[in-house]
């Protein structure tokens, strides 16, 4: 008993720490590639991780109080509870004690104690970034919520583990027609949610200058990096657990000890390859205004989710 | 001792109103009346399937009494529906009361009275067991609340509550006279509804009669008036307490009286009927509308009132889809309803009482000077937006799968955006209340708000820990309707499609809060004033007479969006029925010219149209 819950907190330790490394490498990825594709050099891939233990380092931190403090505590606390509620591939860590519900409102409470922090620093940059990434939570779920909740009565369940377990035998959601629009709605909802461009309206460097972050620094700021980092994994392991069957190619049952590499070695090539495509996006496009984001969301985005409503709806019967 | 407990409330709100010159002998003499049904709720708890120690029951009180008073006879009896909207109303009331103690200081013997008289109506609708009992004591109960509205000497509010309050009132008359003629009783219990569209027109009045009550679209006019307008005490209780009134009333309505059958005989839509699924559209219509309002009010107490009508929308939805499941919901909702928009108002009048000021641009940087007032506001507001460290969630996550188990695609998108939604007004009060710019030199709010406020926080991280408890007090009532009761342990609850495990979300929280405490500790830090900020290369020269909060406007693009649709929408609805309304009285009075003549010749028409009848007939 007593062993079996330290391998338990061993694993999800471990988990945690493989979610952060792989989210530092992220931060090096994008910056490499959006470098090659401007036709620059840029930086090494392993900037990320150069960056963040430089700003753990820092002798000088500065504070505005313990609210602000909080920020720091909650963002990184949170952003690890939501994955570890995420089924990866294949493996439940603590997927079976919630669902898709409970994941969508873990994920609110990294976001509201950044905001709690960035409100607490007294800078108007941020108090305006915050108003500006609350509004486009608010757009780009819209479409989000009425694509998961068609699939959940689609598949009857709304247990994330159950979803990646229904789509086995390489049975994705992608694959149903229904779905493959679904999954391009979605994809779009997700460039908002990785706050990339078209959609980086919160953090706007040259605008407000950086938003929330503005006011921290040091390991403050090397916190909120390891959230956005971490954040970048989470997502995209949310979209690729919903459409692309969370990465199982293997069962565990047959092969073994070689399922779980291959298996693993699958997802983190299809979150890579979800993050690329947002990557591509972001490397194009210029920004939008927080109301023409929260438009297009509500109207092209939102309907097109609409018409994906009347098709479940039209084909579920219960 | 139910009659006595009655009797003490009248004799007490008597006292009360003679000690008006002494606010603080009153506030104790209340305060001792109104831990009666605290009491009684002990006593009961049995009902429910609770054991309590017995040395906490005091006093004994009946489970059913007849009581003759005059020609009629006042029947009341204790169900377990009643025990649990009980339970919100006699936790809150005493500590509002409490609240006040320090808050109102004009002509307190009046509040105190007339709030005594509020919880007095209550306590009668919540044990009534015809319907007779019921109406004499919700107008106790309405006309008190009138009383108390006046305190606030708004036109405004009075008018909306007068005409929505007997709008509300002749709705439930017609609907009990019509059930009365249909069934030839007014007992609840006895009460056998054929299902014939005069019944069917009854129970609907009936349903709306309630929904005025608890403020659901369009008819929650009144409600954002009254509850800005009137003293934070008792608009807590009003929204934290009375507003459940009218869902009890529908609960009680639509599954003790009337029955799932019942509505079935008109068709159903995916297992729910019509009727039930009318009255879920309109609740998800009130949520989204209220939070869409309440992001848009720059009013503290006006954006905690749409943010409260949107809340109790989530409670109509899951009275309308009425599964077991809804049900739940519907109940748990309400009860942290209860809990956290008590604390958020109560909390909003010691911000009040400190600086005198309502309007969110006009506060700020309370947090560090009034910390245990921001941190229970904090934890109201993670309820309210329900966050899985609170028990808000739960309430929540049970509607949602209440939702998608009867397949409800169209709604359940509506009820997870306006959850989304409340992020945005939470996150308004939080910023411009409690954080940025520090602007007021105050002191933090008395002891007797900050119990008030914190024994109201226990409840939300109690449920927290163990929702399951929440469900082992509305199973009896579940089963009561004949319906099956929730699965669950303390703390796992499981439906047809997934689970709840709220030991694992908390102990993982715990640990990844951990680790993030190490991290953040590794290194020393050090505190520096607001001043001290980053102002991209523009600082102000004279720092003293700029603004450096950002919260006038704050969802300006917002408004810009939405501003045009909702603002007014439903004011400017009911001035067209007023309109209407107006035009054919106007019609109306043509007839009464004041000329001898001309009411001679009506009458002569009348005879002549009933001798016409008499000879066709």
């Amino acid at each position: 008993m007593v062993i079996e819950i330290i391998e338990k907190i061993l694993l999800l330790s471990g988990m945690v720490a493989l979610g952060f490394i792989i989210g530092m490498f992220f931060n090096g990825f994008a910056r490499k590639v959006t470098a090659r594709i401007h036709n620059r050099v840029g930086p090494p891939i392993y900037q990320g991780y150069l960056d963040v233990f430089k700003l753990f380092a820092k002798k000088t931190n500065i504070s505005h109080g313990w609210i602000f403090d909080l920020a720091a505590l909650f963002s990184v606390a949170g952003i690890a509870l939501a994955f570890l509620f995420l089924p990866v591939a294949g493996i439940s860590l603590l997927s079976t004690e919630g669902d898709l519900f409970l994941i969508l409102y873990l994920l609110a409470i990294p976001a509201l104690g950044f905001a709690l922090g960035a409100g607490a620093s007294g800078n108007p940059n941020a108090a305006v970034g915050i108003m500006r990434a609350l509004m486009l939570m608010l757009a780009y779920e819209l479409p989000l919520v009425m694509v998961i909740v068609a699939m959940m009565v689609h598949y009857n369940t709304t247990s994330l583990a159950t979803l990646v377990q229904m789509q086995s035998n390489f049975k994705w959601a992608l694959f149903v027609p229904q779905f493959f629009i679904g999954a391009i709605i979605v994809d779009m909802a997700l460039q908002g949610m990785l706050m990339e461009k078209p959609f980086d309206i919160a953090i706007a460097p040259h605008e407000i200058a950086s938003g929330p972050m503005v006011e921290f620094g040091g390991k403050h700021l090397g916190a909120l990096m390891l959230y956005k980092m971490m954040a970048i994994v989470v997502e995209t392991t949310l979209f690729v657990d919903l459409f692309l069957g969370g990465g199982v190619v293997l069962s565990v049952e047959q092969y073994g000890w070689i399922a779980y590499l291959v298996n693993f070695l699958v997802w983190f090539a299809l979150i890579t390859f979800v993050f690329f495509l947002a990557l591509l996006i972001n490397a194009v496009f210029p920004r939008f205004r927080i109301e023409q984001a929260l438009k297009f969301y509500w109207k092209y985005d939102a309907l097109a989710a609409l018409l994906l409503l009347i098709w479940v709806y039209a084909g579920v019967s219960i | 001792m139910l009659m006595e407990t009655f009797y003490a409330f009248i004799i007490g709100s008597l006292v009360v109103l003679a000690l008006n010159r002494f606010p603080r002998i009153a506030a104790v003499v209340a305060i001792a009346v109104s831990l009666l049904p605290l009491f009684a709720l002990i006593y009961w708890a049995p009902l429910v399937g609770l054991t309590l120690p017995s040395y906490l029951s005091l006093l004994r009180f009946e489970t059913e009494i007849s009581y003759a008073l005059g020609p009629g006879t006042i029947l009341l009896q204790i169900t377990p529906l009643g025990w649990f909207f009980l339970f919100l109303l006699a936790t809150t009331f005493p500590l509002v009361l409490l609240f006040a103690s320090s808050f109102v200081r004009d002509n307190a013997g009046g509040f105190y009275a007339s709030m005594l008289l509020t919880m007095l109506g209550s306590f009668g609708v919540l044990l009534a067991r015809d319907m007779l009992t019921f109406f004499i004591f919700w107008e106790i109960m309405s006309w008190s609340i009138l009383a108390l509205v006046l305190r606030g000497h708004d036109r405004r509010a009075i008018v909306s509550y007068l005409a929505f309050g007997s709008l509300s009132a002749m709705l439930l008359l017609f609907g009990f006279m019509i059930l009365y003629y249909k069934t030839g009783t007014f007992l609840f219990g006895e009460m056998a509804l054929e299902a014939t569209p005069l019944t069917l027109a009854g129970i609907s009045m009936i349903v709306a009669g309630f929904a005025v009550k608890g403020a659901l679209m369009p008819l929650h006019v009144w409600a954002p008036h009254v509850y800005s307008r009137s003293e934070e005490p008792f608009v807590a209780f009003l929204s934290g307490g009375l507003s459940k009134l009218g869902y009890f009333g529908m609960i009680l309505f639509m599954y003790g009286v009337a029955t799932v059958p019942f509505f079935a005989t008109w068709g159903t839509f995916r297992g729910v009927p019509y009727f039930g699924y009318a009255l879920a559209v309109i609740g998800a219509f009130t949520a989204f509308a209220g939070t869409v309002l309440a992001i848009m009010q720059d009013d503290l107490r006006k954006l905690l009132a749409y943010s409260s009508i949107g809340q109790l929308g989530y409670v109509a939805i899951g009275i309308g889809i009425g599964t077991p499941l809804a049900l739940t919901g519907a109940l748990f909702q309400a009860l942290n309803h209860t809990f956290f928009k008590a604390v958020l108002f109560l909390a909003a009048g010691a911000v009040y009482y400190r600086t005198g000021r309502w309007k969110i641009s006009e506060l700020g940087g309370l947090g560090y000077k009034m910390p245990f007032t921001f941190l229970a506001a904090l934890f109201a507001i993670f309820a309210l937006a329900s966050i899985p460290i609170t028990s808000g969630f739960a309430a929540k996550w049970l509607l949602y799968e209440a939702a998608i188990e009867q397949g409800f695609l169209f709604v359940t998108p509506i009820m997870l955006i306006a959850g989304v939604g409340a992020f945005l007004y939470a996150y308004k009060i939080l910023y411009g209340v409690f954080l940025g710019e520090p602007r007021h030199d105050v002191r933090e709010a008395p002891l007797s708000q900050l119990v008030a406020m914190w024994i109201l926080v226990l409840p939300l991280v109690v449920f927290l820990v163990f929702p399951g408890w929440v469900l082992d007090i509305t199973s009896p009532i579940l089963q009561e309707y004949g319906m099956q009761p929730v699965a669950h342990t303390p703390y796992v609850i499981t439906t047809n499609l997934a689970a709840y495990n709220t030991i694992a979300v908390i102990l993982a929280l715990i640990g990844t809060l951990f680790l993030a405490l190490i991290l953040y500790k590794w290194k020393p830090q050090k505190v520096v004033p607001h001043e001290d900020n980053y102002l991209a290369g523009e600082p102000p020269e004279n720092y003293e007479y700029i603004s450096m909060h950002a919260a006038s406007n704050y969802y300006e693009p917002f408004e810009d969006v939405f501003g045009g649709i909702f603002r007014k929408g439903a004011e400017r609805g009911w001035e067209i029925v007023l309109a209407g309304a107006e035009f054919l009285s106007n019609g109306a009075r043509r007839i009464y010219t004041g000329l001898t003549e001309d009411y001679s010749i009506y009458i002569l028409l009348f005879f002549l149209v009933l001798v016409g009848w008499w000879l066709l007939w």
